[in-house]
């Protein structure tokens, strides 16, 4: 190892806007080595994203490299002409972006795609481009390539799309390949394999890369060296070992102490507050299990059809047309859940379990089957049921989408309550005082509208309009998903406490094994509107029974892992 | 970086961008010169066009300046029954705009309580609503409210009947379309979560979130409201003689056109097209600021 491939001195990326001047990147220092895995770490706003670009040169207006060098092999790239850039795009350093259904064309064919990019720096014919492109799609094993690059991105699966956007940024055999969030969108099975990809190919090819996530995880599964960010500057760096098995700043010891599969499940996550973890919750057993079947969901299916006109009925009863398929989301599933426990159900993108969710909550009415809660229906039986009960409560993945954004968060609290008389108009505003005090957030902030707030604190909003309802049940549908790492350990925490402290039962929805292992007392896995495997959560992890289960659990991105022999690449 | 994309801006932001277009803004100090020389028409106008005793028919048909009988100048010429012109357009700017505001609210109102209730119930009663408002839409605004104000009669409360009838339309596929939209999104299933009612769902949480496009088809569809009005009563199924609007002026005189007392018909029309087309700028204006398409 001679001299490193990108060195990166004292960069500062502003943006300047009407409110003044955002320091995105604030003065950061790094290199990355021949054939090196340099992991970039930080929560949403640290900057690493807008590292990435600064060093591709895609700093849009009114973003701004202020100072700092760049250096790929010696040769300055800050202060070089757009075309300058252009050529060093794609053929030197190249991105792999997180969601690839934005970054490839929907209406090209991948081969048209590929060509392009291909063709920006070079001239090549039809058939040696066909031939290069098919060669690069092979590399990313990418099975049967003569035939799929002629697909248009929609024919593949999310993270068959990912691996065709690694293969155009493989195309011109970069020095560099900066990947920002790759893997986040993906199914953690997917993601698994991806992971297990790029680290062979980097191996192959010797490329440099600059892996960004957010996920302290997958950048450990991958990294040779990891740097941390926060607020736009490198808080620590050195090699991913010794970062996260003995980190030096407070701030990644915190990142590491809030990640749910380091702690004991059940007990509170380390956040920034309080950098030790908090004393032993009460949730094991504190309730004696009164009734082993509180809720109980009986056979349901749920079909989605799509409507029908007049002429497609007419067509179909003529058989000039097939009769539109319908879905079949949630595929006979039975499962009960007892008072006070919390159920975790874990499965992939499309397994059904978001539905499965909402039809427990009662806002979609079950095609077949029946949802009780102490022995009553939760909708009535009617073709558009109505929910009859107010006990089942949810708490949605987006809380910012969930609030009525022309709504202080005062009506939208007080809504539920008033129009079900828990409250009445005028002691609303003590009532929804109350509630935001039990999620920890202001009284003062009940006039505010949702905009206002940072996402961690909406979640808690969402959760005091839940709670405010005092249900017995909480359907929480990805409540963590779309939250940094340090937040979510806070609201894990938050649903802890207010577990135990009103005797909550929970349903709760999760991709993130982890996050459920944490908080749940059993788990269900589902998969294709089926529910293959329940059980207790240490026997979920411990011995799956399924070949599906297992293959989840294995492809949870471990923290600490060993390194095959990719430090002498 | 998502958040800050769909962040409502603030009303303040909204007045600062709408003040950097010089052309909006002119358009906007119109349309309330207009509107205030319409409120205090009877303070303004040198005569009252209603008192029949303060006409004099030797004064009319006189040309711009003239000096009537009664000692005053009528800066725009009478018309043919001795009528001072420009109080009869500031009187007649009155009506205009009544009828106009009038009935772009009941249209308003009405479209847009359908049109998220369809949207919301879905199924066939949002079938029918829609192909009901389509097959409306496929006839001339004109003709209907020309069918409708005939058949009612004259009469201010007809007209304004025959207007909201000709215009309710645009405004149920607007919020149709708008509320569609917001029925999908994740704060509309919260709140059936809890549950809430329907009726509280559709007023409370999806008529706040379309208002914005519905604002942008109100400015002009009062516009065309106006000039509708206008058209009815030059056509005479508008209003009676006795609310004398614009159109009525214009159709007035028509008939002098070609005898060179071109000012009968002329300042109305001129009034007519200057408000007309001042709101039309400023909706104009809204709809570029309110659609977060036509950004860039």
């Amino acid at each position: 190892m001679t001299d490193p491939v990108l060195k990166v001195t004292d960069l500062y990326t502003h943006f300047e806007t009407q409110t003044g001047t955002v320091k995105a990147v604030d003065g950061i220092s790094f290199h990355l080595n021949r054939g090196e895995v340099l992991g970039l770490v930080g929560e949403s706003g640290s900057g690493k994203s807008i590292t990435g670009f600064s060093i591709i040169g895609l700093i849009d207006r009114p973003g701004q490299i202020k100072g700092g060098s760049i250096k790929l092999e010696g040769r300055e790239l800050v202060g070089l002409a757009e075309d300058g850039l252009r050529h060093i795009r794609g053929r030197e350093i190249s991105m792999v972006f997180q969601d690839p259904m934005m970054t490839l064309n929907p209406v090209l064919t991948v081969f048209e795609q590929m060509a392009m990019a291909l063709r920006a720096h070079e001239n090549v014919s039809n058939t040696e481009a066909r031939a290069r492109c098919i060669q690069a799609l092979r590399q990313v094993r990418i099975i049967d390539p003569q035939q799929k690059i002629d697909f248009y991105p929609h024919q593949f699966s999310g993270g068959m799309r990912q691996r065709v956007a690694i293969a155009i940024a493989l195309l011109h055999r970069p020095k560099v390949i900066i990947a920002d969030e790759p893997t986040t969108a993906l199914d953690v099975s997917v993601q698994a394999e991806i992971l297990v990809e790029v680290k062979s190919l980097v191996a192959e090819l010797g490329i440099s890369l600059i892996w960004i996530s957010h996920d302290l995880a997958t950048v450990a599964s991958i990294s040779n060296r990891i740097a941390v960010m926060r607020y736009g500057k490198i808080v620590e760096t050195g090699p991913a070992a010794e970062v996260l098995g003995a980190p030096a700043h407070p701030y990644t010891q915190m990142l590491l102490n809030a990640l749910p599969s380091r702690s004991r499940p059940g007990q509170l996550l380390a956040t920034q507050e309080s950098h030790k973890p908090g004393g032993e919750s009460k949730t094991a057993g504190w309730i004696e299990q009164k009734s082993p079947n509180f809720v109980s969901v009986k056979h349901v299916v749920k079909k989605f059809e799509r409507a029908t006109g007049l002429w497609s009925r007419i067509g179909v009863k003529l058989n000039l047309m097939q009769p539109p398929k319908a879905v079949l989301a949630v595929n006979d599933v039975s499962f009960t859940i007892a008072q006070g426990e919390a159920l975790g159900l874990v499965g992939e993108s499309g397994s059904g379990k978001s539905t499965l969710g909402r039809i427990v909550c009662g806002i979609y009415h079950p095609t077949q089957g029946e949802i009780k809660l102490d022995g009553a229906s939760v909708v009535s039986a009617c073709q558009r049921g109505r929910k009859l009960t107010t006990k089942v409560q949810m708490i949605f993945q987006d809380p910012f989408a969930s609030l009525d954004p022309r709504r202080t968060i005062g009506q939208s609290i007080a809504e539920g309550p008033i129009a079900h008389k828990l409250t009445t108009r005028a002691n609303a505003r003590d009532y929804v005082a109350r509630w935001l005090e039990a999620v920890s957030l202001d009284r003062a902030m009940a006039d505010r509208y949702p905009h206002q707030f940072s996402g961690g604190q909406r979640q808690r909003i969402a959760i005091a309009r839940a709670l405010a309802m005092r249900p017995d049940v909480i359907v929480c549908d990805e409540p963590v998903a779309s939250l940094d790492v340090s937040i979510q350990a806070q609201i894990l925490n938050l649903l802890l406490t207010l577990r135990s402290e009103f005797g909550l039962t929970l349903l709760f929805i999760s991709h993130d094994l982890g996050v459920v292992r944490h908080l749940c007392d059993r788990i269900a896995v589902m998969y294709r509107g089926q529910i293959v495997e329940v059980g207790s959560a240490e026997s979920i992890f411990e011995a799956p029974k399924q070949p599906y289960t297992k293959m989840l659990v294995d492809a949870i991105p471990k923290l600490i892992s060993k390194r095959p022999a990719l430090q002498d690449a | 970086m998502t958040e800050s994309a769909i962040k409502p801006r603030s009303p303040g932001g909204f007045w600062t961008e709408f003040c950097q277009h010089p052309v909006a803004v002119a358009a906007a100090c119109v349309v309330i010169a207009v509107t205030l020389l319409a409120i205090f028409a009877p303070l303004i106008a040198p005569q009252n066009p209603y008192d029949l005793a303060g006409l004099a028919l030797r004064d009319a048909r006189r040309p711009p300046g003239f000096v009537g009988i009664g000692g005053y100048t009528h800066i725009l010429g009478t018309d043919s029954q001795g009528r001072d012109l420009f109080s009869a357009i500031l009187y007649g700017l009155r009506i205009s705009l009544q009828m106009g505001l009038l009935a772009g609210a009941v249209a308003f109102s009405i479209g847009a309580l359908v049109g998220s209730a369809a949207a919301y119930i879905g199924g066939r009663v949002e079938a029918f609503v829609m192909r009901l408002v389509d097959l409306q839409l496929s006839f001339p605004a004109i003709l209907l409210a020309f069918v409708v104000a005939a058949l009612l009669g004259q009469g201010k409360f007809q007209l304004i009947i025959a207007l909201t009838f000709s215009q309710y339309a645009y405004f149920v596929r607007t919020a149709h379309g708008a509320a569609s939209a917001e029925c999908n999104k994740d704060y509309v299933e919260a709140a059936l979560s809890i549950p809430m009612s329907g009726w509280f769902v559709v007023t409370r949480h999806i008529l706040p979130n379309t208002l914005p496009p519905l604002i942008v088809v109100a400015t002009v569809q009062v516009a065309s409201a106006i000039s509708l009005e206008a058209t009815l009563s030059f056509l005479g199924v508008g209003l009676p003689p006795t609310e004398p609007s614009l159109g009525m002026l214009i159709s007035g005189g028509f008939q002098y056109l070609l005898s060179g007392r071109y000012w009968i018909s002329i300042y109305p029309g001129i009034a007519l097209i200057v408000l007309v087309m001042a709101i039309n700028i400023v909706g104009d204006q809204v709809r570029e600021q309110l659609n977060p398409r036509l950004k860039k």
